[in-house]
């Protein structure tokens, strides 16, 4: 077995590594279990802390330019020589003090949005829910379980079935993000919200959480997979 | 005619290419260099000279690597050009903390003044790896380091900020 030493290391230098030797160490072992799950917590602190707010008018593209817009650069090297202190607590700080959220985030940030969500139990009907997939062009396999809620929600700029399937673990919510790839799954703990979102090679990725669940992190990526599984593209 | 479309469909690709990769090329210049103003000034340098090469970019599934390389090129270049006063990050961060004290984001807060205080050396594969969406394979590319070299400064990185936020460390492994 994997010592605790070379698990921990590994996950510190990347808490989503998704290497089958580490995963086998994490779901034997409860104390790297734990420490894991403290260390996604703070990996999700961490993204938040990242994505540093830009103000969209920032940078232009040269094209885009004004006339008279040109000489910008020059101008601001002579104010940034002059005061870089001045630039950086005052400039800075103010870009600071407004994070950008995270995918995670904004995922778990749309969860307070619906609180409604959770509570059905009963299957919503088949064309609800034909209605809510048809426009990202996709359809549930009949054992996908039971959806007991369906919606079409405005995120990030476009519209994304949001679902709550009943599964053996509770309910879990799916939201299929066509328009958001992400490299590999991105496990997250925040806000009393755990899961996980997954690629999906061609149609960008889904996210997959549970709300105040004790289910551990490899509960999440099975219940992920058997929801990419259950999912048909007809695209 | 034919030069006023391919004048578009070049203006048409390179917005294309730019337009998303242009917020995380910001923030990923402004933790290299930690300074807001500086950051806008190296992308807008980086757009001019990516609009000008823009026939070098083959794949545009590339787009994202070949315009962050065109950024810290540009943020070197910089120091070429021009050499800052030293300024202490502790008394930055002491003089921004009034603003960042919104009782909401104070654990975020708590961690954007450790990463401004981690060394170049860790904060910049930290950057790639989390806001950038890098492997340890393609930050050691970028920063022209081994592998290992890149987990190691990724372990430090996250163990020191993990203690600056007074997270449990108890568990971490010596080194």
């Amino acid at each position: 077995m994997m010592e605790h030493t070379h698990y921990r290391a590994a996950m510190l230098a990347d808490p989503h590594d998704t290497d089958a030797e580490l995963r086998a160490h994490r779901e034997a072992c409860a104390e790297c279990r734990e420490f894991t799950e403290r260390l996604l917590r703070f990996e999700s602190r961490l993204e938040r802390a990242l994505r540093v707010d830009i103000p969209p008018t920032a940078v232009v593209l040269p094209f885009e330019r004004k006339p008279g817009n040109a000489a910008r650069a020059p101008r601001r090297w002579m104010a940034i020589a002059a005061s870089v202190l001045l630039g950086i607590a005052i400039a800075g700080g103010i870009w600071l003090s407004v994070p950008q959220q995270s995918l995670a985030a904004d995922v778990v940030a749309h969860m307070a949005g619906e609180p409604g969500a959770w509570q059905g139990t009963e299957a919503v009907a088949d064309s609800e829910l034909d209605n809510v997939l048809k426009d990202s062009k996709l359809r549930l396999k009949p054992d996908a379980g039971i959806v007991s809620y369906a919606s079409s929600c405005s995120f990030r700029g476009h519209r994304v079935p949001h679902l709550v399937v009943q599964t053996p673990s509770g309910p879990v919510t799916v939201m299929v993000l066509v328009h958001e790839s992400v490299r590999k799954a991105m496990p997250f703990d925040d806000e009393g919200y755990r899961g996980t979102i997954v690629p999906v090679p061609g149609h960008g990725s889904i996210a997959v959480l549970m709300r105040d669940s004790k289910v551990g992190s490899g509960e999440i990526e099975r219940i992920a997979a058997r929801v990419d599984d259950s999912i048909v593209w007809t695209r | 005619m034919n030069d006023e479309a391919g004048g578009i469909q070049r203006r048409t690709r390179f917005q294309a290419i730019c337009q998303s990769l242009r917020p995380d090329l910001l923030r990923f210049a402004f933790w290299l260099s930690r300074d807001r103003a500086l950051a806008e000034d190296v992308v807008q340098e980086s757009m001019l000279r990516a609009w000008k090469a823009q026939d070098s970019l083959l794949d545009e599934n590339a787009a994202k690597p070949w315009l962050l390389t065109i950024v810290r090129r540009e943020y070197a270049r910089t120091f070429e050009r021009k050499r800052f006063p030293t300024v202490s990050v502790d008394e930055l961060i002491a003089k921004e903390e009034p603003m960042l004290a919104a009782a909401e984001e104070q654990d975020v807060s708590d961690v954007r003044a450790a990463i401004m205080k981690l060394p170049d050396d860790y904060r910049e594969p930290l950057v790639l790896q989390v806001l950038m969406g890098y492997s340890t394979a393609e930050i050691a590319r970028e920063l022209n380091l081994s592998g290992p070299a890149v987990l190691t400064r990724l372990h430090r990185a996250r163990r020191q900020l993990r203690a600056a936020c007074g997270e449990d460390t108890s568990m971490d492994p010596q080194e």
